[in-house]
């Protein structure tokens, strides 16, 4: 009896771990790029600048191509967060720029699968896929959300530690965070933006003790954090 | 006048989809792509004939295709040309043209050169008058893009800069063109076509033209706003018959301007699926004609309002109103044959358009559009506005109404079928 009380309590306190932990919010997405694009950060204007074909290079040089989703929630949440289009609208813009001579269409697949397997094996691919999506062969790129002059360089990085409850579980998954360095190289504050909720507390205590280069003005990027249960 | 009920079938044309297929291929590891577009248009109005149709018994004779090609040859430079051909009643009339064809060299976003025959930026849509999937109607508004000019406004033989700016502070980006080049005007345009009601035969039409464009996307989400301006300095030559002296057959016929230019003005505002549009144009064109027999000057105003809401996947809807007028004094021996026109509530001197219209995608490149337009006045005889005597020789009435319908299909690459 008391076997089976103790194995309810574990199959309970799985079940709440499990349902609060959750899978990232719908819409959640890292940016990949092919290993041969030599830049580990890149701003927000830069990856609207890459996206309209207003530039085919980053600023440290490395040649860069535009890769599409045909649809979805990854497709849905990149259009409105970095280029604050539909995909009507988009689809009007890159016609609008192949009919007048100013730009390619850019590549079109339909799956998180099928992005990262061709920007793995295609120099100078950049995609953006879902956040769990397993990002082999490729590189995930920290959004930098302000101006690329303000680009900042990580050089203390504490890892979070695993709730060990969580790995025993294989409860995994990426918090995405959005932090603000001081000019000094602080971190100054730090906010959620998505995936599992139960485990931002450590990501949060950890990245809060990152230091980065100093800069003439605050800086806000984005990070995200990996918990891979078999780590 | 009473508005007619118009009875209007309509009939959708559509055209081979085998003969044209987007295509993409590699090439020294450069890749090139191919696309093309037509359509085919059916236009009915209920009095007027319009835009050298008889649209009046109904006209299938609306039809315009194009084929590109192009290639990315570095992060910098791409080159591509494109070939356009259409028949719109009497204009076209099959005549293809190299719609642009330029080299592109853009060393940074905010400065880039291209050099060729080049489409000119005037406003939110010249560069793109053509290519009606790109937006919910069929024709856009005459006052602003009078679609009978197409060839005489759309590219020049030049070169650009260009680029575009973000500004600080999340004040938005600012996008600027600036050009200058050679406008040539096809001998099957409306210019060339409404000068033979005159009895002038153009051997040529054309010249200097250069202005730019500067375009701010506002931190407003969704607002863009933007000026343009053209200066020309376009003459013809050809022959006509001297009404002074018609006994002596064709004689030899230039014309030159004193002052050429236009303004534009806009805004556009576009959230969630609803997109509003709003545009002036001002065109102000003086010229002098066989050394002083005609000296003309010509004031064209327009301006018009639109929207258009998708109200499904495949589904959107639009309306404008389009409101154009013209002023119009002669000076010189010929001048009587051309009385002055100032009063633009005339229906000589103005076009007031309303239109409705109705997109459906049939799926991503094939589109039917219905459309009707709800007109007053048919501006002047001396620009081509649409309304041309030649088609019309019983005379004009005020109100009227067209309605058509326009199938088209465009190719695209850059899916899964690489």
């Amino acid at each position: 009896m008391k076997i089976a009380t103790t194995n309810l309590k574990r199959l309970l306190v799985a079940a709440v771990v499990l349902l609060g932990s959750g899978r990232a919010l719908a819409g959640d997405i890292k940016v990949i790029a092919n290993p041969s694009v030599r830049a580990d950060t890149i701003s927000v204007a830069e990856l609207r600048s890459v996206f309209l074909e207003e530039r085919r290079s980053l600023s440290d040089g490395s040649h860069v191509e535009p890769v599409l989703a045909k649809g979805g929630p990854a497709h849905e949440a990149f259009l409105k967060r970095y280029l604050s289009k539909s995909d009507d609208a988009l689809q009007t813009y890159y016609r609008t720029l192949v009919f007048t001579g100013t730009g390619s269409m850019p590549k079109v697949l339909p799956s998180d699968s099928a992005i990262v397997n061709y920007v793995a094996r295609t120099k100078g691919a950049i995609g953006y896929v879902d956040i769990d999506v397993p990002a082999e062969g490729v590189k995930v790129l920290t959004i930098l959300q302000t101006g690329s002059h303000a680009e900042r360089k990580l050089v203390v990085r504490i890892e979070p530690e695993y709730p060990e409850t969580l790995k025993r579980l294989q409860v995994g998954g990426t918090v995405r965070l959005q932090i603000t360095i001081s000019p000094k190289g602080s971190v100054d504050s730090v906010e959620l933006l998505g995936g599992s909720p139960i485990l931002a507390e450590a990501a949060v205590k950890a990245v809060k003790q990152w230091v980065y280069t100093p800069g003439p003005s605050p800086t806000t990027i984005e990070v995200s954090i990996p918990f891979d249960p078999k780590r | 006048m009473h508005r007619q009920i118009v009875k209007v079938a309509l009939f959708c044309l559509c055209v081979g989809q085998t003969a044209l297929q987007a295509q993409e291929f590699k090439l020294f590891d450069r890749t090139i792509q191919f696309h093309g577009f037509a359509s085919q248009g059916f236009i009915y109005t209920n009095d007027n004939n319009w835009l050298t149709m008889h649209t009046s018994q109904g006209s299938g004779a609306f039809t315009d295709f194009g084929a590109n090609v192009s290639m990315q040859i570095t992060d910098k430079f791409r080159i591509g040309a494109q070939v356009y051909d259409r028949n719109l009643g009497n204009l076209g009339e099959w005549h293809p043209s190299l719609d642009w064809a330029f080299a592109d060299y853009r060393f940074k976003p905010w400065f880039g050169i291209r050099g060729g025959k080049v489409k000119t930026v005037l406003g939110l849509y010249n560069d793109t008058q053509d290519l009606d999937f790109l937006r919910p109607f069929a024709l856009l508004p005459q006052s602003v893009y009078p679609t009978d000019i197409r060839d005489a406004s759309i590219a020049h033989l030049g070169g650009d800069i260009y680029g575009s700016v973000s500004l600080r502070r999340r004040l938005g980006t600012i996008s600027y063109t600036a050009y200058a080049g050679h406008r040539s005007d096809s001998l099957y345009s409306g210019y060339t076509y409404l000068a033979s009601e005159f009895g002038v035969h153009f051997s040529s039409y054309g010249g200097l033209q250069y202005g730019g464009d500067l375009r701010w996307n506002t931190p407003v989400k969704g607002l863009l706003i933007g000026a343009s301006r053209i200066d020309q300095d376009v003459a013809g030559k050809g022959t006509f018959i001297n009404p002074l002296n018609p006994g002596a057959g064709f004689a030899p016929y230039s014309d030159k301007p004193e002052t050429d230019w236009t303004n534009q003005y806009y805004g556009e505002y576009i959230v969630g699926k609803l997109r509003i549009d709003s545009e002036y144009r001002r065109f102000l064109h003086a010229q002098v004609v066989n050394g002083g027999i005609l000296e003309t000057t010509t004031d064209v105003r327009g301006w018009y309002v639109s929207g258009a809401y998708r109200v499904a996947k495949r589904l959107a809807l639009g309306s404008y109103y389009s409101r154009y007028s013209i002023t119009h004094v002669a000076g010189g021996p010929l001048a009587p044959l051309f009385p002055d026109q100032t009063d633009t509530s005339l229906p000589a001197n103005h076009v007031y358009d309303k239109v409705l219209t109705a997109r459906v995608d049939l799926n991503r490149f094939w589109n039917v559009k219905l459309e009707g337009h709800f007109m007053n006045g048919y501006g002047s005889s001396i620009f081509p506005d649409g309304f041309y005597p030649q088609v019309k020789p019983t005379g004009f009435q005020t109100q009227h109404e067209c309605a058509g319908s326009q199938d088209e299909f465009q190719l695209l690459e850059g899916g899964t079928n690489a």
